[in-house]
């Protein structure tokens, strides 16, 4: 019997909790991101990639003066959303999308995500 | 004759002690990312002006895909470390940059023991393992200069080329504990030391892949 096996079903809920923390470790997050305030950005889906160590967005943003700005969207591995659960094909390029996050420090237009919410209204979590 | 058998007898029992001692860490771990402590850091001169001078957009050799310590390897949470425990070997492979760690088990006494290392990665010494009593033991130098952790407010912790660590792994039911004591005259004036707890898992390794262009810090456009 493979040892693994044997770990209590306690446990398993344990290693599962840890996700609920910001999975983004590789740029640390609280040295690149501050954890201190939300922030909330709705555009247009341009880029995604899914990657280890940082998968990200790219989001075509229309300002209030009506022109058009980047924002790039940071989240954690693709290997630990994948264990996390946290469904990729949800997302799309050319999809409308609302992240909520904390603002990159001394980056201008960067995030980290904690939530995104489709436009059905679906939030998804990492 | 009786001798022989009976002196035969007691290595054997020794090597039969000596076995049942050695702790059994093999299988599947992931840091679960709550349960670090870092002990007080007292920094020498160098190790000061070092540390205020860290810039995390530039100094963080993960950005390059590079593993700077086995501090650091240890920090990353929500990846899966499987170790393989060897009769002459212990096995760490971690997910984080896919690093594959293979140290020989050695006798601590010996005056240079055989040392193992990770290609590409000189942060990360040369090391030599073995087991006392219910804790197994792996002790790094020849250790590139470089940053102990380039996480939290951790970040850019120095590293010299005096820098020694002794890991030390110890394991109660399904949790793995790695006390790393580092030892750097250089940089800090007293050893630091650093707990990291992993419980065990059922998650598989995975592949990391990672690349450096990827890995980099991305602006946006």
């Amino acid at each position: 019997m493979d040892a693994t096996r044997k770990m209590p079903r306690w446990l398993s809920l344990v290693s599962l909790l840890a996700f609920a923390t910001p999975v983004a470790a590789h740029h640390s997050v609280p040295v690149n991101f501050d954890q201190s305030k939300d922030i909330t950005v709705t555009g247009t889906l341009t880029e995604i990639k899914w990657i280890n160590p940082h998968s990200r967005f790219r989001l075509d943003v229309k300002q209030d003066d009506g022109t058009t700005v980047e924002w790039l969207v940071e989240m954690g591995a693709i290997n630990t959303m994948k264990r996390a659960g946290f469904d990729t094909d949800k997302f799309m390029v050319g999809d409308t999308l609302t992240i909520i996050g904390w603002p990159g420090r001394g980056r201008d237009r960067s995030m980290l995500l904690r939530t995104a919410v489709l436009k059905d209204g679906t939030r998804l979590t990492p | 004759m009786r001798r022989v058998l009976l002196a035969a007898l007691c290595v054997a029992g020794f090597a039969t002690t000596a076995h049942a001692q050695r702790p059994d860490l093999s299988g599947n771990w992931i840091a679960n990312g709550g349960k670090t402590t870092f002990g007080q850091w007292h920094l020498t001169e160098e190790g000061e002006r070092r540390f205020k001078a860290y810039d995390f957009k530039r100094d963080d050799p993960a950005l390059k895909c590079i593993g700077t310590s086995w501090t650091r390897v240890w920090l990353n949470p929500n990846v899966v470390v499987r170790i393989t425990q060897g009769g002459d070997f212990v096995r760490l492979q971690y997910e984080w940059m896919d690093i594959d760690r293979r140290v020989p088990i050695v006798d601590p006494t010996l005056k240079n023991p055989k040392r193992s290392n990770i290609p590409g990665m000189p942060g990360l010494g040369y090391s030599a393992a073995w087991y006392d009593g219910n804790a197994l033991v792996i002790e790094t130098s020849d250790i590139e200069p470089g940053y102990v952790s380039t996480m939290q407010e951790w970040a850019g912790l120095p590293q010299s080329r005096m820098m020694r660590t002794i890991e030390r792994f110890t394991r109660t039911g399904d949790l793995l504990t790695i006390q790393i004591t580092h030892v750097d005259p250089a940089n800090y004036r007293d050893p630091l030391v650093v707990t990291i707890t992993y419980p065990r898992t059922t998650f598989e390794l995975m592949d990391y892949g990672c690349n450096p262009e990827d890995a980099s810090v991305v602006e946006p456009r």
